[in-house]
């Protein structure tokens, strides 16, 4: 049946009827491929083409003087370059799976168990969604100070961890989970913990790939927590890194390096997404939520 | 006696579950309360004050409501700029979310390298976010050239009042920026149109439904909550982005000498509402009005105002009957 179902939906050879729908989809698909095509063409282009007037989408005749450029600043940093990858990596890996955690937690909890506020709870992380981040900026701050995490790795891994978007989405998600599975579990005896990671986990898997995806988009191009909170140097992360490297040395070398840092940057993102989402998507069709 | 226990015993039971519950949520709690819930309250508390910074420390002046009709009476664009968003995105939400439902349905359909064309619409998500954006925009990379939007401006002003044609223009204008911004609704409605039963079509086809048919009873009513839930996520990502005109003036007021920390305070609490009240339209527009459940509803309705007339004919009933056999115990 599954097998069956499977060919059903991603049928292995071309067929008359895909064209009509390939003839909308693709041309579409090409301007959703212009920002990576930009990123990519951007980086290659050297210092004339780039400021070119007016300004051109490709590059004409691509070089990799902005990586040269790039790589000469940095290996004259007074703090290795590794420092930085290592505490980027560090402080995004523990907050993916942290936050990933956290918000499954809380909306297997918000949505199937039964305990006194937990619609008020709710209320106050919709309340918090539509809040602008960057009005709590000072009293978290001043919170942090506080605490005493002003240079360490929690102050940039603490704040960011209770996400309320990761919440709102994989809740409603869960809230889909039919009843009766549950149900059925508790009969045949799983603790609550059991529930949650043989039975919601594995059938809200697209909602924490969205949510793996957008936490890890959060920290990773974090600019301001390590411009905030932390004033010794080993401990930043790379994109605070790279920005400085792009804003101190003059404007117009730096666009280059800008450019190529950009790409450096964004290389992650595409990976972490092209293996989520092969990993996710094709599970869900066989999953018991109808 | 029996029922005493009876009762103490499902209050255990209930405890027990809502301890479990509350360990769950607990580390949510502690996370938001730390860094969220307590900040927000002190960023109001702030934008009732006057806040100096001195290098002998901070200093709150409470000043009541003054930095919110400062807001009024001193920021020239602040209420242009609100109206404008407040327009862009009661056009652009939908827009978006009408975009991303029609691109996933196409997605959904038997085709080779659907996987491919999946990944390349989810794509500018993560692009999106950052610096790139903001180049990109200068680049005027967000715009089809082709288009003629001053030819459907003029077209649109001669049928449309003023001020709802530069919002329309701008749509248009900006009309790659919104492909880009649907890349998570479109993962979203891809995962519900997956999990609907393929025998509901087939069982509607063979009653002799048409595709148009089966997409406004079947698949809409399916996914209903779902288009709730893009569209609430469609407006805050909207109203929270860089690009965002407000959220840049917030920023620069933080660290402005004539405005400061209290009035950016202020502004961004006022912003919030705007943006719930938004979230709140949306939600009273698409709210699940289901009909069977809706009649379900109103019959329980009628039969418990049945039940409740009963009983106070029941009650008089008694009351009087009581009266009289009091009386008759009387004589």
């Amino acid at each position: 049946m599954a097998r069956y179902r499977k060919s059903n939906i991603n049928p292995k050879r071309f067929d008359r009827s895909q064209i009509k729908i390939i003839l909308i989809i693709l041309p579409l698909a090409l301007f959703m491929l212009l920002p990576i095509v930009f990123i990519f063409s951007h980086a290659f282009k050297p210092m004339d083409e780039l400021f070119a007037y007016p300004p051109r989408f490709f590059v004409a005749r691509p070089a990799l003087d902005n990586f040269y450029k790039l790589f000469k600043t940095t290996s004259t940093s007074a703090v290795p370059i590794g420092r930085y990858v290592f505490n980027t990596l560090m402080v995004t890996l523990v907050v993916v799976i942290g936050s990933v955690l956290i918000s499954t937690f809380a909306a297997f909890a918000l949505s199937k168990l039964r305990f006194r506020g937990k619609f008020t709870l709710m209320e106050i992380n919709n309340a918090a969604l539509m809040f602008v981040p960057v009005s709590v900026m000072i009293p978290r701050y001043l919170i942090i100070n506080a605490l005493g995490l002003i240079d360490t790795y929690l102050a940039l891994i603490l704040p960011v961890l209770a996400m309320p978007v990761c919440l709102f989405l994989i809740k409603q998600f869960t809230d889909q989970v039919p009843d009766s599975l549950i149900e059925a579990a508790y009969i045949e005896g799983a603790s609550d913990f059991k529930v949650y990671q043989k039975i919601v986990l594995p059938l809200i898997k697209p909602a924490v790939a969205t949510g793996a995806i957008l936490s890890f988009q959060q920290v990773w191009g974090d600019i301001m927590s390590s411009a905030y909170y932390i004033s010794n140097e080993t401990l930043r992360t790379l994109p605070f890194f790279m920005n400085t490297l792009t804003s101190i040395s003059n404007t117009i070398a730096g666009q280059g390096m800008a450019a190529a840092a950009g790409l450096i940057m964004f290389v992650p993102n595409l990976l972490l997404f092209i293996i989520l989402q092969s990993n996710v998507m094709n599970t869900m069709a066989h999953s018991g939520l109808k | 006696m029996k029922s005493i226990t009876r009762k103490k015993k499902t209050t255990g039971l209930k405890k027990r579950e809502s301890l479990t519950g509350y360990l769950f949520v607990s580390p949510w709690i502690i996370g938001a309360l730390m860094f969220l819930i307590i900040p927000l309250g002190q960023s109001f508390y702030y934008s009732l004050c006057n806040v100096k910074v001195s290098p002998k420390g901070r200093r709150y002046d409470f000043v009541d409501f003054k930095n919110y009709t400062d807001l009024f009476r001193l920021d020239v664009g602040f209420i242009e700029n609100m109206l404008r968003y407040l327009l862009n995105t009661l056009i652009s939400v939908p827009v978006i979310v009408v975009f991303a439902l029609i691109i996933a349905m196409l997605l959904n359909n038997r085709m080779k390298g659907k996987g491919f064309f999946r990944t390349i619409y989810f794509l500018p998500v993560i692009v999106v976010s950052g610096p790139v954006m903001i180049q990109l925009a200068d680049q005027g990379a967000t715009s089809i050239p082709a288009m003629n939007v001053s030819g459907i401006t003029r077209v649109l002003s001669t049928y449309l009042p003023r001020f709802m044609v530069e919002p329309i223009a701008n749509l248009f204008n900006n009309m790659i920026l919104i492909l880009w911004y649907s890349g998570v609704q479109i993962l979203i409605f891809l995962a519900v149109l997956q999990k609907i039963d393929n025998s509901l079509y087939e069982a509607a086809k063979i009653d002799g439904g048409s595709a148009w048919e089966c997409f406004w009873k079947i698949t809409l009513p399916i996914i209903k909550p779902m288009i709730l839930l893009t569209t609430i996520y469609t407006v805050i990502y909207v109203s929270g982005n860089e690009q965002n005109v407000i959220i840049n003036s917030i920023y620069n007021d933080m660290f402005a000498v004539n405005r400061g920390y209290g009035f950016a305070s202020a502004k961004a609490w006022l912003y919030s509402v705007v943006v719930v009240a938004i979230v709140a339209f949306f939600t009273v527009v698409l709210r699940n009005r289901d009909t069977y459940q809706a009649e379900i509803k109103r019959f329980e309705k009628m039969e418990a105002k049945k039940e409740k007339e009963r009983r106070k004919l029941l009650k008089r009933q008694t009351r009087r009957s009581g009266k009289w056999v009091v009386g008759v115990f009387r004589k």
